[in-house]
């Protein structure tokens, strides 16, 4: 139990990345009309931001 | 363990200055009595009397404002998430009133952290105890957690390994604001990472169900935030609280830690917390000027330190202490 709540901490960033940034920006395109690139839809194009962004805050250990 | 809890505070300064004989937890005295090294032994003992007589009379006061503010601002917080999912919330101002919330709560809990709204086994305990509980909620931190650290934080302000603070340590404003979003990062050796080594070294059973605390209410923060992401409400947990979560963190640590205890270095009784005046206030600074007399009397409320202090400062001042006009 303590390993499996380990590795989900250890991998949160990513989880963040998709489970809560991905509809984020989503929802905020949606909100003030944008339209997302290369025909994809709103969420999407979230989950191509926030996947990679969580990876790399997973990878580096800071989201910037 | 709560050495430094209210009148265990005061207390612990007579065993330092031998008054009462008894042995100091630890390697290292929690609260040293320093001040003007010209001063004898003789004036030292007496100006901590009258400090002690004096602060004394601000002990207490209303506590119940803090429950009621910490009650209701759960409540009002609460009911922002059914009201956003209804679309009956006006967005922008639940946002603010949740920052609001966020570092107000900080306050109401860091009463309860000293037991200074019901003592163990007074009938009001209980209140204490569930106003410390609601109040942190918002900036998911555990009040036990948050208790445990705050109380380490005091018996070793600004020692480097043992104080649960001092990763706060910041050369000036703009680099504490940095650290505080610094230390929060997932692999920085930050607040979090420190805490857990202090729990570890620790090794008692309120350090270890502290941290299943911490375990469980930042699972429920994210089970919250992805919940409402992905069911279209993705907007309303941000600005209820993601944000304000975030905004209100980086605020406590700045006022509460960062700019009382800048630049970290003195240990001492006296220097181990600084009197500054803030440019926002002393409400706006969450009562944060006269922290220093927080550090010297954790029995007196927030509420009270700016009027305590203007009573005990002609004694600090025969001490050496700084006290600038607040």
């Amino acid at each position: 139990m303590q390993n499996a709540v380990q590795a989900l901490f250890k991998i949160m960033p990513f989880l963040f990345g998709i489970g809560f940034i991905a509809p984020l920006i989503a929802q905020t395109m949606s909100y003030w009309e944008w339209e997302p690139p290369l025909g994809l839809s709103p969420i999407g194009f979230g989950l191509l931001i926030g996947g990679p962004w969580g990876l790399y805050a997973t990878w580096r250990g800071r989201w910037l | 363990m709560a050495v430094t809890e209210g009148q265990g505070a005061t207390d612990a300064i007579f065993f330092r200055e031998g008054l009462v004989e008894t042995p100091a937890r630890g390697d290292a005295p929690a609260i040293p009595l320093t001040g003007d090294a010209s001063l004898d032994k003789h004036i030292r003992v007496a100006l901590l009397k009258e400090e002690r007589e004096i602060a004394r009379r601000f002990e207490g006061g209303k506590m119940w404002i803090y429950p009621a503010f910490a009650f209701t601002c759960y409540a009002i917080w609460l009911s922002f998430f059914p009201l956003a999912i209804m679309g009956w919330l006006n967005l922008p101002l639940a946002f603010v009133l949740s920052t609001v919330f966020a570092v107000g709560g900080y306050v109401t809990s860091h009463e309860a952290m000293h037991s200074n709204i019901g003592r163990p086994g007074s009938k009001t305990r209980w209140l204490n105890e569930w106003t410390g509980k609601v109040s942190t909620i918002i900036i998911v931190f555990p009040f036990s957690m948050a208790r445990l650290m705050h109380l380490e934080h005091h018996y070793h302000c600004n020692h480097p390994e043992k104080d649960p603070d001092y990763p706060d340590r910041a050369n000036g404003p703009w680099h504490a604001i940095y650290k505080t979003w610094l230390n929060r990062q997932p692999g920085v050796d930050g607040s979090i990472h420190i805490y857990k080594r202090i729990l570890a070294e620790m090794g008692t059973k309120e350090a270890a169900d502290s941290l299943k605390d911490t375990i469980r209410l930042q699972l429920i923060f994210m089970a919250v935030l992805f919940g409402m992401a992905w069911s279209g409400y993705a907007i309303e947990a941000a600005l209820i609280w993601w944000l304000p979560r975030h905004i209100g963190l980086s605020y406590i640590r700045f006022y509460l830690s960062w700019a009382p205890h800048h630049p970290r270095e003195e240990r001492g009784r006296y220097t181990n917390t600084r009197l500054f005046k803030s440019r926002l206030g002393h409400i706006g600074s969450i009562g944060m000027e006269t922290h220093f007399i927080h550090h010297l009397y954790p029995g007196i409320p927030s509420h009270r330190t700016k009027e305590a202090y203007h009573a005990l400062r002609p004694v600090l001042e025969k001490r050496g202490v700084h006290c600038p006009e607040i």
